[in-house]
């Protein structure tokens, strides 16, 4: 299993697609820094395909105002969370 | 678990710096291992000695120094990402005969070589870019 990490939000970047396009059945994605509004609901469309794999850093969400605000598909997580999905990946690929 | 961490983002300007520094407090705070933290592109601007930010701000090279004093961090920085943004350690300062120099040690110049060898040497690389 690769952990996926994207920066960049749908909104304002198209990295997303190559991120969902390299994942396999059993791939995660975590959202981080300007990432985090992908996990909003009016976003959460374009990660449909991976439901249920889908991470959002609670940090980042905290800092901009949207903790709370997540659609209710996504796992929030915190920074000791994202250690723990870097342990249970075989490695990790940085999307940005 | 032996981590290694890839800054690409210029402090100050991206999330980067901030983020690879949130994380690998946390790796360490878990018992993990961060053998190097490898600066590259405009990342290399982590690693100037001459950074002065406001007093209520985050020092974000101290930061990474204090990563390196308490946990043995090696702070590994791409000699020609860095050369060509006018950050040069004593040494190469001299070679290119600057005055004054900008990059001192815990950060060490080294290749981009060692980047690879991290890559080989750790069990997780995690990429932090702008």
């Amino acid at each position: 299993m690769i952990l996926h990490i994207l920066n960049r939000p749908p909104s304002s970047s198209l990295a997303y697609r190559d991120a969902l396009a390299a994942m396999d059945a059993t791939d995660r994605l975590l959202l981080i820094e300007d990432g985090v509004l992908g996990a909003l609901t009016a976003q959460i469309r374009h990660f449909q395909a991976i439901e249920g794999r889908l991470f959002a850093l609670r940090e980042d969400l905290s800092a901009r105002g949207l903790e709370g605000q997540c659609d209710a598909s996504v796992q929030v997580i915190d920074v000791d969370g994202f250690v723990t999905l870097t342990e249970e990946a075989d490695k990790t690929v940085s999307w940005f | 678990m032996r981590y290694g961490l890839l800054v690409e983002g210029a402090p100050y300007s991206s999330q980067a710096s901030h983020s690879a520094l949130r994380f690998a407090s946390a790796l360490v705070a878990r018992g993990h291992r961060v053998e190097s933290v490898f600066f590259y592109h405009d990342g290399v601007y982590n690693a100037s000695r001459l950074a002065a930010p406001p007093q209520d701000e985050p020092h974000l090279y101290d930061a990474w120094r204090s990563l390196s004093a308490e946990h043995g961090t090696q702070l590994q920085v791409c000699i020609a990402a860095a050369l060509r943004r006018g950050l040069l350690d004593a040494r190469e300062a001299d070679r290119h005969g600057k005055t004054g120099h900008s990059v001192e040690s815990p950060f060490e110049l080294t290749g981009l070589g060692q980047l690879i060898d991290l890559g080989r040497e750790v069990d997780r690389l995690v990429t932090f870019a702008p």
